[in-house]
């Protein structure tokens, strides 16, 4: 085991992780360490998958829009169940962060006088989302990683995969993890850490995330006993391309795209007359869904899966060229498909997990008892949940949010380091050992279960019992299902026993991430008898603000999956029915 | 037309320089007859060629820049398009064949696997079908499957292709198909290569926007003034996503090591021609060396196999004639 020492460790490098690194070194002497580590290359994050922006307001007054408004937006399209102190702020800060971006190379597109343009998006009143054609996040990721090639007391760790976080006594102490390229076991020991892994949407097959997207920075915190919050929450975005699940952005609404049915009618009249294709997702999914469960659904040959049809074909192919040149790219080359002369088959796919690890306002994690916080981690993006996004994020607002905590908690890390602190000792590497001997088991598990089996059929449950629409006996079912696939996960057999990529081991570890993940949020969302937001109810079809205007908090315990609720934080924007 | 233009700069590169070396030889074997007094004027004059061109190229390229309206192939995705379309529904049989690395012989094995496949299936699904169901132990690096993250780069069939964005049925010659990992790459395991010479080419030519005020570009109080006309001068060069293609197109890269190759030097005019950036001719002169912009010899292959339509041809010609132009400066 090869053990390294850092001031700040960076677990993950989407554009919350590579933001809080460029953050903390800037606030952070020369001598001072960072480590920025990865599953993949680390320009290679699910972030660069980003299509459609990132919203701010940039231009206060201009087309009268404010702060105030953003802010009403977000709280009303989280159907309230945002922490509203998290929303001012993120709506605050959201402008600055796209002019960090400018000044750092990202093409946002312009008007004639130099102006960034902004676009329509779904849930937003006005036009608020700076973007770079289609491929905003490509266009973010490669600004950040090209930014921290430039800095010297950042070193980076390509594909190494953690499996445990080190924490006593409420303290963050260190990762073990391995090195994928030579299989080497590395302890990462550091005063602060951060963690911006991501959401955990491959607990679904058919979803618009990259295959990477695990969840796995939420999960070894589970196992740490750390607190989840709104794991019930996961959005299906309305537009992901049949049969293969590519995201079709939502900017191809906010351009003018129109959703139609198998007898050509634009079907958002009846479920958000007023804003019609630009409602926020939960909605547009679910009025998809109800559509096709109608019979008004298009059966796709081949793959036979059932979809409704994105019409572009009016926007003309200059527009299509300009401002969403990969979505033409991507259906020309996966289907054949033509979006100028064609229309595109398209339906909900699981995109975005509301939930995640339970953090303040700044991203500092809650300790396992939820009243204090743990020194010196921080956990933020998708893999935190501050909350920003309640119960149903915005599209575009998870790119601020990104940027936003990623300065935050940068800065409150580089804070806590220049404080000077603590030495090690070594409790670190004795931990370390213990994670060591824990992954070794799983290496050398002689069972006789495929660990890609229990994947399948965790997608499997998932898709059927977890989708757009949920009830109590489907949910039921699924948690049982995924009990049983823990206990087969005890038999699993690992075939690579070499050293070097050892893929076969990676996905075993995801898969037992993904396990975990799936069981919180099944429980999570069995507790919470209401419909709100992206968490639909066929048995409880109302929202019920007297008993479940509260966050669902989430942890392990020797019992099992303990659940409690904490209050919502509201200020400026009460409560109201949610109408479009 | 345009294309004779356009390898101008070749022709100059190749040939201008040997006919002024013979010429020098020339005056110098019948001197006093041809003295340095006509030798100097005449290399002044072949200079101020090449300055000419270079010049020309610019303004050309700032011209036809326009033209290009789509940042991919189109004629390769339409290709692709009507075979998808045309083909029948339902699953049909075919033989991919897999050269893989394996460790612990150090050298190539080949496998083969007979595979259902439809009309939608790319080279990855069909991997990680294998991956899943026959063979636990194929290494394959893969992440997002939409052709942006960059990871999946491999030869198929002979050609530097994403296996993520290949549609199996459109490649398939008598219904077998070939993967291979890239060559111009360290070999990891199997179809995967080492990427860290990579990633140090790309560093090493300062891949960022440089600002004098390191600390205003911070702050970012208020946006750089750039119109929409001045971001198009490098927006099709800041399409790369590092796949690692185009090097292992590249036949310089696969004969000498040390030649920087065509991703980094595309990457160094993304940044030239940013209207924002302030590190000016300094980027250029860093990448004026033999093993930087002069050993490309123009073959184009890197521009021909890139999945995201950057040209790291065109770009390479576009930085050779600007340090030609330089020099007369």
């Amino acid at each position: 085991m090869q053990a390294l020492d850092y001031d700040l460790v960076i677990l993950g490098s989407g554009i919350a992780g590579m933001t809080a690194a460029i953050h903390a070194s800037k606030s952070l002497s020369k001598s001072k360490s960072i480590a920025i580590i990865s599953k993949l290359h680390i320009m290679r994050s699910h972030s660069i998958a980003a299509e459609g922006g990132i919203s701010g307001v940039l231009y206060p007054g201009k087309n009268n829009d404010s702060y105030e408004l953003h802010g009403y937006d977000t709280a009303k399209g989280s159907d309230y169940l945002a922490d509203q102190d998290a929303v001012e702020m993120l709506v605050k800060n959201a402008p600055k962060e796209i002019r960090f971006f400018e000044h750092l190379g990202v093409p946002w597109s312009r008007n004639d006088s130099s102006d960034i343009v902004f676009r329509a998006f779904g849930g937003m009143s006005i036009k608020r989302t700076a973007f770079a054609a289609d491929k905003t996040g490509f266009f973010m990721m490669r600004a950040l990683y090209d930014t921290i090639t430039q800095i010297e007391n950042i070193t980076k760790y390509h594909e190494h995969f953690i499996t445990k976080i080190l924490i006593k006594n409420n303290k963050f102490l260190g990762l073990f993890g391995i090195d994928l390229a030579s299989g080497e076991p590395k302890l990462f020991t550091a005063k602060a850490c951060i963690i911006a892994t991501g959401g955990y949407s491959r607990v679904f097959n058919f979803t618009t995330t990259s295959h990477s997207a695990t969840g796995d920075g939420t999960a070894i915190a589970y196992r740490a006993g750390i607190p989840l919050k709104d794991m019930e929450f996961i959005q299906f975005h309305p537009t992901a391309l049949v049969p293969n699940g590519i995201l079709i952005t939502e900017a191809a609404r906010g351009e003018g795209g129109y959703l139609k049915n198998s007898k050509g009618t634009r079907f958002m009249e009846h479920y958000a007359k007023s804003v019609m294709e630009l409602a926020p997702r939960d909605i547009v999914s679910r009025a998809i869904v109800s559509e096709i469960s109608k019979g008004r659904g298009i059966v796709q040959e081949g793959s036979m899966i059932k979809h409704v049809y994105l019409d572009l074909r009016h926007l003309g192919k200059d527009k299509l060229d300009e401002r969403l040149p990969m979505i033409r790219e991507i259906t020309i080359k996966s289907l054949g498909i033509d979006p100028v002369e064609e229309q595109i088959p398209v339906k909900p796919a699981a995109h975005f997990t509301m939930g995640g690890i339970h953090t303040d306002i700044n991203g500092n994690v809650f300790t396992g008892d939820g009243k204090g916080k743990i020194l010196g981690l921080w956990a933020i993006g998708e893999a935190g949940c501050v909350s920003v996004h309640g119960s149903n994020r915005l599209g575009s607002n998870s790119l601020s949010e990104c940027s936003v905590w990623g300065r935050i908690a940068g800065e409150a890390a580089a804070k806590l380091i220049s404080k000077g602190g603590q030495a090690n000792d070594n409790t670190a590497k004795e931990l370390g050992e213990d994670a060591e001997e824990e992954l070794n088991k799983i290496i050398d598990s002689g069972g006789s279960t495929s660990p890609y089996y229990i994947k399948a059929e965790l997608q499997k449950t998932m898709e059927a019992h977890m989708y757009v629409f949920r009830n109590k006996k489907g949910m039921e079912e699924a948690r049982s299902r995924i009990a049983g696939l823990q206990a087969i996960y005890s038999d699993i057999f690992i075939a690579d026993k070499g050293r070097v990529f050892n893929t076969n081991l990676r996905d075993a570890l995801e898969i037992k991430n993904l396990l975990d993940l799936a069981g919180v949020a099944v429980a999570c969302a069995i507790n919470r008898k209401e419909s709100r937001g992206a968490h639909a109810r066929v048995d409880y079809k109302k929202r019920d603000d007297r008993h479940w205007l509260k966050h669902t908090i989430a942890k392990q315990t020797a019992k099992g999956i303990e659940i409690s609720y904490m209050p919502v934080v509201i200020r400026k924007w009460k409560p109201k029915p949610r109408k479009y | 037309m345009k294309e004779s233009i356009k390898m101008l700069p070749m022709y100059a590169s190749m040939f201008g320089v040997p006919i002024l070396m013979v010429l020098a030889v020339l005056s110098y074997a019948f001197y006093p007859i041809v003295s340095t007094a006509v030798l100097i004027p005449l290399i002044a004059i072949g200079l101020l060629f090449f300055g000419l061109i270079g010049a020309r190229e610019v303004y050309l390229h700032k011209y036809t820049l326009k033209g290009t309206e789509i940042p991919y192939n189109i004629n390769r995705t339409g290709e692709a398009a009507r075979a998808i379309k045309d083909e029948p529904n339902g699953k049909k049989k075919l033989v991919i064949v897999i050269k893989r690395f394996d460790v612990s012989l150090r050298k190539m094995v080949v496998n083969k696997y007979e595979v259902g496949i439809d009309r939608f299936t790319t080279v990855l699904d069909i991997l990680l079908h294998i991956k899943s169901k026959t063979d636990n132990t194929l290494s394959i690096r893969y992440s997002c499957r939409m052709g942006i993250c960059g990871s999946c780069g491999m030869v198929i069939n002979g050609r530097p292709m994403l296996a993520c964005e290949t549609n199996v049925l459109k490649n398939a010659v008598d219904d077998k198909i070939e993967v291979a990992p890239m060559q111009a790459h360290p070999l990891l395991k199997d179809l995967v290569d080492d990427f860290d010479d990579f990633f140090d080419k790309h560093i090493s030519i300062s891949p960022y926007l440089y600002k004098r005020d390191k600390n205003e570009q911070y702050l970012a109080k208020k946006e750089y003034k750039q119109t929409q006309a001045e971001i198009e001068e490098f927006l099709p060069y800041s399409y790369c996503i590092m796949c690692g293609l185009c090097m292992d197109a590249c036949p310089v890269v696969n004969t000498n090591p040390d030649f920087i190759g065509p991703q980094p030097l595309s990457q160094v005019y993304r940044y030239y021609a940013d209207s924002r950036d302030e590190m000016g001719d300094a980027r250029i002169e860093k990448v004026d060396v033999l093993e930087g912009l002069w050993s490309c010899e123009y073959a184009g292959a890197c521009s021909k196999v890139c999945p995201k339509g950057v040209d790291p041809a065109t770009a390479i010609q576009l930085l050779k004639a600007t340090a030609m132009g330089n020099l007369i400066k």
